[in-house]
């Protein structure tokens, strides 16, 4: 980990729906360079959480900057240093998968020969050049995964967040993507990570932070949390209702 | 007003590659119904109007309506159905994690549907100069008509594209409102020849305003001022962009 600002800051971050609190006032700091995962149940607010920091939700109440640029004053700035891959395969389904990532970088502002470069790169290290003029419709489950994260990927943000990156691939796919996110965090870049996949965590995350209806219930460094016991053992001693 | 030019700019690119790559829904059928509409009202039933309304032949008086009768079908059918797909499919999260505005995302869904507008209304201008020899005579007022029906229509099209629920529901304002409003608003007919309570009624429906200034940049001529025509069509079109402005910026059905 370096730096003294911090990749994500999220302080007494609260989001309601109606009457119903989603979120509840949960405030965390993720170090830049920091490998972090957020768990916890369905339905706890995980994904309103990353929705609040990409800007898909509108927040109550609290702060969210990304390495000090507040998510609201500073939008703009706030929204180039992130890069989200999200859960479900919401890619565009007119274009191919080499223009998904060139549009991509083009809604950040970004254009170019070194655009192009950088999209054929990421194909290549990805595994999917062979199928760049395909539209996404067309590939393999795995595949799909894979082009999510680069697309994530295409406008070089400094954090990344992926929302269950390894939901429904094989066991083989899911050790591929563990090395690809380790190599992406050793280059430097800051990962968040939420999954349901306990061991996931456990293999790939510095620190983890548990929430459970709307609150920050736990929140150590990986190895600290599960002391001489397992990860699932203290989730869900943590997430019992 | 637009800070992410290049993002407005991708935006609008990706409009035309969607439209290009369904060619067939989005820029022949114009072509197509304009022509059969031609050769069923204007050569079968100009005969009957002496072949003079307005002054001109009744195929000639025809065209400049039958333009505005597709313009105003695609660029609403076009710009709707791509904001409610993009709801639907969630595609349109890659725009709103991107640092675009609200005006460069509107901007971008409402420049498409101008170009699209204007590449549609060249078309069946070719075809009517081709087939019945009906010109432009005011070049100018031509594509001033075009970008203020295709700004409203386009913007309309963002507004009930973020309302709709399912594809059904973008439907309604077609089938109730556009198609019955624009039939009976002069695309066929000249106000003239209209019972007079019918030029009455015919005075409150928008959308003659709108073929009646763009017959006005055929013929020279029209059932009513050139600037009223304008003021109501430049009228409804700020009215239709602010409102389609102010629900994409509060993030209607786009945000939680």
């Amino acid at each position: 980990m370096s730096g003294t600002v911090p990749a994500l800051r999220i302080d007494g971050l609260v989001k309601r729906y109606g009457d119903f609190t989603a979120v509840d006032g949960i405030s965390f700091e993720v170090a830049e360079g920091e490998f972090f995962g957020l768990l916890g149940p369905n339905g706890a607010g995980k994904t309103t959480t990353i929705n609040a920091i990409v800007g898909l939700a509108h927040i109550t109440g609290g702060a969210i900057s990304l390495f000090g640029y507040d998510t609201v004053r500073d939008w703009r700035t706030a929204r180039r240093q992130v890069g989200l891959a999200p859960q479900e395969y919401n890619f565009d389904r007119y274009l191919n998968i080499r223009d998904v990532l060139i549009f991509q970088a083009g809604y950040y502002g970004i254009r170019g020969k070194a655009v192009e470069r950088r999209a054929d790169m990421l194909l290549e290290r990805f595994d999917l050049a062979s199928k760049a003029k395909l539209v996404y419709t067309k590939l393999s489950g795995g595949m799909k995964r894979r082009l999510t994260l680069a697309r994530a990927l295409i406008h070089e943000p400094r954090l990344v967040i992926l929302d269950e990156p390894t939901a429904g691939v094989d066991v083989e796919l899911r050790l591929e993507l563990w090395s690809m996110l380790r190599e992406l965090n050793t280059k430097g870049t800051t990962i968040i990570l939420t999954t349901h996949y306990l061991e996931e965590a456990e293999e790939l995350c510095d620190r983890i932070g548990i929430i459970q209806a709307g609150k920050l219930v736990a929140l150590e460094a990986t190895q600290k949390l599960i002391g001489d016991g397992s990860l699932q053992d203290v989730f869900l001693e943590l997430t019992r209702r | 007003m637009i800070a992410n030019a290049v993002g407005f700019q991708t935006l609008v690119k990706r409009e035309m590659v969607r439209t290009f790559s369904i060619i067939n829904q989005v820029i022949w059928p114009p072509v197509i119904q304009t022509l059969l509409y031609v050769f069923v009202f204007g050569f079968g039933l100009g005969s009957r109007f002496n072949n003079n309304v307005n002054g001109v032949p009744y195929a000639q008086f025809l065209i400049p309506g039958l333009i505005m009768l597709q313009l105003i079908d695609q660029t609403y059918s076009e710009s709707s159905s791509s904001v409610f797909q993009g709801r639907f499919m969630n595609s349109i999260q890659e725009l709103l994690i991107a640092p675009l505005s609200a005006i460069e995302m509107v901007l971008g869904y409402v420049v498409a549907g101008v170009v699209r507008a204007v590449f549609i209304a060249l078309l069946i201008t070719g075809l009517g100069a081709l087939l019945v020899h009906a010109y432009p005579t005011n070049w100018g007022l031509y594509l001033l008509t075009i970008v203020l029906v295709a700004v409203l229509f386009s913007s309309l099209g963002i507004i009930f594209g973020l309302m709709a629920e399912k594809f059904d529901h973008i439907a309604v304002l077609t089938t109730f409102f556009i198609t019955p409003l624009v039939f009976v608003g002069g695309v066929f007919t000249s106000l003239q020849m209209l019972p007079p309570v019918l030029q009455k009624i015919s005075l409150v429906n928008p959308m003659f305003y709108m073929i009646d200034v763009f017959r006005n940049s055929y013929i020279g001529t029209g059932d009513v001022s050139l600037w009223l025509s304008l003021s109501v069509v430049t009228l409804f079109a700020a009215a239709a962009f602010a409102v389609a402005l102010g629900m994409t910026a509060a993030g209607y059905k786009l945000r939680t």
